[in-house]
C-alpha cells in the first residue's frame, strides 16, 4: 500500500484571519449588572468564522491516523473498532441532553441501561456488585485502591498494612495509583517464564501487605497459569487481589477474575467494549467487588424498585470519586457493544483476538524475538535486540507504510520491546501485512531505518527540543 | 467462522478456538456467559430509541446547573468531534501520525490559559472536581505543607473528591466561613485561618451560592504566601476577570459547558491550569511545540518524565486516558462563539438571573433576594415548604429545577435552611420565567 498523509501547513488557530460570525445570541446586553471590580471587558479568545473553525479543524483531522483510518496494534490499548451503532445511540438526544440532577421519575430510560449494563457486568467478571462512577482506568484503579484502604481502615488494619506489591510487567498506572491513595509500592520481579514468580510473591507479601494488584493475562500477553495459588498465597496473609481489566478482552467469556479469585476488578469499556478513545479521551472504568467490599463502592448504585428504576445512595462509606454517576455517553456505548454482541459475540471476539495475537506471533517470529514464547492470550510483545534495529526506528517505518505502530519501549523488562495487540476486528491480510513490514524493517540498514518517516504529515519530531525549551501555549 | 479462521488455527497447529485457551485451568473456566444472544443492529438501535424516548420531557422548562448547565451548543462543535479521526483514535503516542489531534491539544492549552489568563494549561483532566483534587494534590508537592482551606459551603461532591484524592497524603481540610449578608467569602475568618502550615487556599468564583464573588480579587494579599487554588466557571468568564488577574497559582474549572453535552453526568472536562513555573510539578499529559528534521514545526508529548508509564509510583498522578476529545469540543466551541459570543451568553445568563428575581419578587411566600451580591446564574430561593411538596408543585407545572441546598452542600447557616436552587442560562426564555413565577404561586 502506498501511503501519503494530507500534509498542511495549518496555521496555529490564533492565526486564523476572520472574524466572528456566531450570532445565536443577537441581543447585545449592557455590563452595568457586572460588579465593576469583577468586570472583564473582552475575554482573551481569537476571533474565526464558523465556516473557518470547521475547515481548520477539519484539515487537522485529516493529519490523524485514527482506527477508522486502519491497522492499530497498540498494545494494552485494544484499538479495535468502534462501531457506528454506539455513536448513533449516544447522540440520541434524549439521552445526551439529560441534566444530572434530574429526578429518577424522569430518566427511567437512562437508569435502565445503567441498571443493565451493572448487571452484564456482574455476569461477566463474576463479580457481586459495581459502581459505574469512575472515569478512566487509572481512576478506577485509584477507586479501587481507595476501597482497599477503607477496607483496612475499618478493620483497623490499616497502620500495618502500608504496602501494595505489583509485578515488574505492571501497567505504570498500578504503582502511582497505589501510591496516590498512600501506599508504599513493593515491586516483585517475574520468573523467565514472564508470570509471577511464586517464591518472590511469598516472600513479598506478608501481614503489611494491603493487596496484590495483578493483570492476568499480563502486560506479556500471557495469561499466569498459578492465578489460583496467587490468590491463595495473597489471601492467606490476609491481603486483598486486585485485577487491573486493561487485558480483559483476551478473557470474556471464558475464564473470569471471580472465578480466578479476585476482590476488586476494574473495567475498561474504552478497550474491551469499545468505546472511542477520542485521541486520549473518555474513557470509563466501573469497579466491581465481590460480597465483603459491596458497600465500600463509590458513587449511587443504580437498583430497580417497585416503582421503576432508582439511585441507591446508601453507600456512602467511600463517598463518591467523581461528581456524578460515571460517563453516561460512555457506558450507554459500552451498553449498546454488548446487547449488540450478546454472550456468542464477546466470546467470538475473544476467541478471534487471541488467534489473530497467537497467528502473528509466529508470522513475526523468524524477524524479531517473541519475548517469552508459548501460547499468548490478547497481545505479543517482541524484542527487535537481536536484530540490532531500534524499537524507535521500526515504529518509525511502520508509520510510514500507514499503519499504526506497536506499543514500544514497555513493558520496561524487555529491552527493545514492541508490544502489539490486533484485537478481533482485523482480517488476516492485515497480520501478513504488518508482519511483512516488519520482516522490511528488520531487513533494512540502520541508516535507511533513520530517514523515516517521511508520508506522514511530520518528519521525525525533536523531542529533547520540546522538553528543553518547553513551549506549552501560543 | 470466518473462512481463513481455521486456516490461521492450522497455521498455528492447534485445532480449534478452544485450543488457543489450554493454558487457563478448568477449573476456572466460565461455565456459560449468562447475557441475551446477539441482536440485529436495527434491533438495538429501536430499543435503545425506545429508551431514549421514556426520558423525553421537552415541554419542561429547565432551571437546574450547579455546576451542569444546558448551554447552546454550535452544530459545528459536534460535527467537529464526531470527525472519526479524532473520535477514534488513541493517545497520541506517534507524534508523526497524530499531528491532527497534537496541534488541536496545543491549541487548546493555549486558548484555556489564555480564557484562565494563566501562564500554562495541561490537555484535559477528567473533570471540574477532580482537577480540583489534584490541584490540591499539586499545591502540596509544591510547598509540602500540611493544610488546605476550602470553602464551608463547597459542594459535597467536591469536598468528597478532594478528601479521596488526598487521602493518601497526610494533610488536614479547614473551613473558612460566608458572609451571610454579601454571599461572598469572609476575608476576616480566611485570614484569621491563615498559618505557615497552609499549603493552599482554595477559592470559588462564582462561589456555591452562585454569587460572583468580588472578595477573591483580595484573597492573594491575606494568604500569605500560600498558594491561591481558584476554581472557576469558564462561560463567566466572558463577562468576570479570569482568575490569573486576581493571583491565582493554579486555577481549575469543569469545562462542561464549553460545548460538551450533559449526558446525565459525563463524560466532561476538567479544565486544569497553573503559572509555568509549576510545570514541572503539574499533573497530566502535556503538548509542546518543536520541530521535525527538516525544521518545520509540529507538536509532541512532552514533560513526560512525571507521568505514570514512566515515572511509576513516583509519578505526579496515576492519570492516563484523560479527556482529549472533550477539550477539542471546548476548543472548538470557543473558536465558533469567539470574544462577543462568549461575553453576550455570560451576560445573558446574568441578566435572566436578574429577570428571575424580579418576576418572582413579588411573591411574599418566598424570599429569593438571599445576598446582597450578584447572582450568576444559580440563584438560592428561601422557599417555606417540605422538599417532596415543592418538587411536585414543579412537577405539576412541568419544571425541572429546586434543588434542594442542603442536598448538594453541607449547610452551616439557618438562614439558608429552607433554600433551593433555581438556574439560568442564555436559553431561559420569558416563558419559562412565567411559569415560574405561576407556580410558586401555589406554595
Amino acid at each position: 500500500m502506498s501511503f501519503r498523509q494530507a500534509r498542511y501547513d495549518e496555521p496555529f488557530i490564533k492565526d486564523l484571519q476572520s472574524r466572528t460570525t456566531f450570532e445565536t445570541i443577537s441581543e447585545d446586553y449592557d455590563d452595568s449588572i457586572v460588579p465593576s471590580s469583577m468586570l472583564n471587558r473582552a475575554p482573551k479568545i481569537p476571533e474565526i468564522a464558523e465556516f473557518d473553525v470547521v475547515r481548520h479543524f477539519t484539515r487537522l483531522s485529516q493529519m490523524n491516523y485514527s482506527v477508522d483510518t486502519g491497522f492499530y496494534p497498540l498494545g494494552s490499548c485494544t484499538m479495535k473498532f468502534n462501531p457506528k451503532y454506539a455513536d448513533k445511540i449516544a447522540s440520541m438526544p434524549f439521552f445526551s441532553e439529560i441534566h444530572p440532577l434530574r429526578p429518577e421519575w424522569s430518566v427511567q430510560g437512562t437508569l435502565q441501561v445503567m441498571f443493565e449494563l451493572q448487571e452484564y457486568l456482574k455476569e461477566i467478571s463474576d463479580m457481586d456488585e459495581v459502581s459505574l462512577q469512575p472515569l478512566a482506568g487509572a481512576q478506577g484503579e485509584l477507586t479501587g485502591v481507595l476501597i482497599i484502604r477503607k477496607y483496612f481502615e475499618l478493620k483497623k488494619e490499616l497502620s500495618t498494612r502500608r504496602e501494595i506489591v505489583v509485578p515488574d510487567s505492571a501497567h505504570g498506572t498500578n504503582p502511582a495509583s497505589a501510591a496516590m491513595g498512600g501506599f508504599n509500592v513493593v515491586e516483585i520481579p517475574s520468573n523467565d517464564k514472564g508470570t509471577v514468580d511464586l517464591d518472590a510473591l511469598r516472600y513479598a507479601v506478608t501481614d503489611k501487605t494491603a493487596a496484590f494488584m495483578i493483570t492476568n493475562p499480563n502486560t506479556l500477553g500471557i495469561f499466569d497459569p498459578n492465578i489460583v495459588e496467587i490468590a491463595e498465597i495473597v489471601h492467606s496473609k490476609g491481603a486483598l487481589l486486585y485485577y487491573d481489566g486493561a487485558n480483559l478482552n483476551a478473557i470474556l467469556g471464558i475464564t473470569s477474575p471471580g472465578l480466578m479469585g479476585f476482590d476488586v476488578v476494574h473495567f475498561n469499556l474504552h478497550k474491551t467494549f469499545a468505546t472511542p478513545h477520542g485521541g486520549g479521551g473518555p474513557g470509563a472504568a466501573p469497579v466491581a467487588v465481590n460480597k465483603k467490599l459491596a458497600d465500600l463502592l463509590p458513587g449511587p448504585i443504580v437498583r430497580k424498585g417497585n416503582n421503576g428504576y432508582y439511585l441507591d445512595r446508601s453507600n456512602s462509606k467511600l463517598g463518591n470519586i467523581a461528581s456524578f454517576y460515571g460517563s453516561f455517553g460512555v457506558l450507554l456505548r459500552a451498553w449498546s457493544y454488548i446487547k449488540r454482541n450478546g454472550s456468542d459475540g464477546l466470546k467470538m471476539n475473544s476467541y478471534r483476538a487471541v488467534l489473530n495475537a497467537n497467528y502473528l506471533a509466529k508470522k513475526i517470529s523468524k524477524d524479531v524475538r517473541i519475548s517469552h514464547p508459548g501460547l499468548k492470550k490478547h497481545e505479543i510483545v517482541a524484542s527487535s535486540e537481536e536484530s540490532g534495529k531500534r524499537a524507535l526506528d521500526i515504529a518509525k517505518y511502520i508509520i510510514d507504510a500507514g499503519l499504526h505502530a506497536p506499543t514500544i519501549y514497555f513493558p520496561l523488562i524487555v529491552k527493545e520491546a514492541l508490544m502489539i495487540e490486533p484485537t478481533e476486528t482485523v482480517t488476516k491480510k492485515d497480520l501478513d501485512d504488518f508482519a511483512e513490514l516488519i520482516h522490511k524493517a528488520v531487513s533494512s540498514t540502520q541508516e535507511e531505518l533513520s530517514t523515516h518517516p517521511v508520508n506522514t504529515a511530520s518528519g521525525r519530531l525533536d523531542e529533547v527540543k520540546a522538553t528543553r525549551e518547553l513551549v506549552l501555549k501560543r | 467462522m470466518l473462512d481463513y479462521d481455521q486456516s490461521m488455527l492450522d497455521y498455528l497447529g492447534i485445532k480449534d478456538f478452544e485450543g488457543l485457551f489450554s493454558d487457563i485451568s478448568p477449573k476456572i473456566r466460565k461455565k456459560k456467559l449468562n447475557l441475551d444472544s446477539h441482536r440485529p443492529e436495527y434491533k438495538l438501535v429501536q430499543e435503545a430509541t425506545s429508551l431514549s424516548e421514556s426520558n423525553r420531557f421537552d415541554d419542561y422548562s429547565n432551571f437546574l446547573g450547579c455546576g451542569v448547565y444546558d448551554r447552546i451548543i454550535p452544530s459545528s462543535v459536534d460535527s467537529i468531534v464526531s470527525r472519526s479521526e479524532f473520535l477514534t483514535s488513541y493517545t497520541p503516542y506517534q507524534a508523526e501520525i497524530s499531528q491532527g489531534m497534537l496541534q488541536s491539544l496545543f491549541e487548546y492549552q493555549s486558548i484555556i490559559s489564555d480564557l484562565l489568563g494563566m501562564d500554562a494549561s495541561n490537555s484535559s483532566m477528567y473533570d471540574g472536581p477532580t482537577a480540583l483534587g489534584e490541584a490540591a494534590r499539586m499545591a502540596v508537592r509544591v510547598n509540602d505543607r500540611k493544610t488546605i482551606l476550602i470553602p464551608d459551603n463547597i459542594y459535597r461532591n467536591k469536598r468528597n473528591i478532594l478528601i479521596n484524592y488526598c487521602s493518601g497524603l497526610d494533610i488536614r481540610f479547614k473551613e473558612y466561613s460566608f458572609d451571610m449578608k454579601t454571599g461572598m467569602l469572609d476575608l476576616g475568618d480566611l485570614e484569621s485561618k491563615i498559618d505557615e502550615d497552609v499549603s493552599a487556599v482554595i477559592v470559588e468564583n462564582p462561589n456555591s451560592y452562585g454569587i460572583v464573588d468580588e472578595n477573591v480579587l483580595k484573597v492573594k494579599d491575606h494568604i500569605k504566601d500560600s498558594l491561591l487554588i481558584s476554581y472557576v466557571d469558564p462561560i463567566s468568564l466572558g463577562a468576570l476577570k479570569p482568575p490569573g488577574d486576581y493571583g491565582s497559582d493554579i486555577a481549575v474549572a469543569e469545562g462542561q459547558q464549553l460545548g460538551i453535552h450533559q449526558n446525565y453526568g459525563g463524560p466532561y472536562l476538567g479544565i486544569f491550569t497553573y503559572r509555568k513555573e509549576l510545570a514541572r510539578k503539574s499533573p497530566g499529559r502535556l503538548i509542546g511545540e518543536t520541530t521535525d528534521t527538516t525544521g518545520r514545526r509540529g507538536y509532541v508529548m512532552t514533560l513526560q518524565t512525571r507521568e505514570q508509564h514512566i515515572r511509576r509510583e513516583k509519578a505526579t498522578s496515576n492519570i492516563c486516558t484523560n479527556q482529549a476529545l472533550m477539550g477539542v469540543a471546548a476548543l472548538a466551541y470557543l473558536a465558533t462563539v469567539g470574544p462577543s459570543g462568549l461575553r453576550r451568553i455570560a451576560l445573558a445568563t446574568m441578566h435572566h438571573s436578574v429577570k428571575l428575581k424580579q418576576i418572582v419578587s413579588d411573591n411574599r411566600k418566598i424570599r429569593v433576594n438571599v445576598f446582597s451580591g450578584t447572582s450568576f446564574s444559580d440563584i438560592p430561593v428561601i422557599i417555606e415548604s417540605e422538599e417532596e411538596r415543592l418538587h411536585r408543585l414543579l412537577r405539576d407545572n412541568k419544571i425541572f429545577g429546586g434543588i434542594k441546598l442542603d442536598r448538594i452542600m453541607e449547610n452551616r447557616y439557618d438562614k439558608l435552611k429552607n433554600a433551593f436552587f433555581f438556574s439560568t442560562t442564555e436559553k431561559t426564555e420569558d416563558s419559562d420565567l412565567l411559569k415560574l413565577k405561576h407556580a410558586l404561586e401555589a406554595v
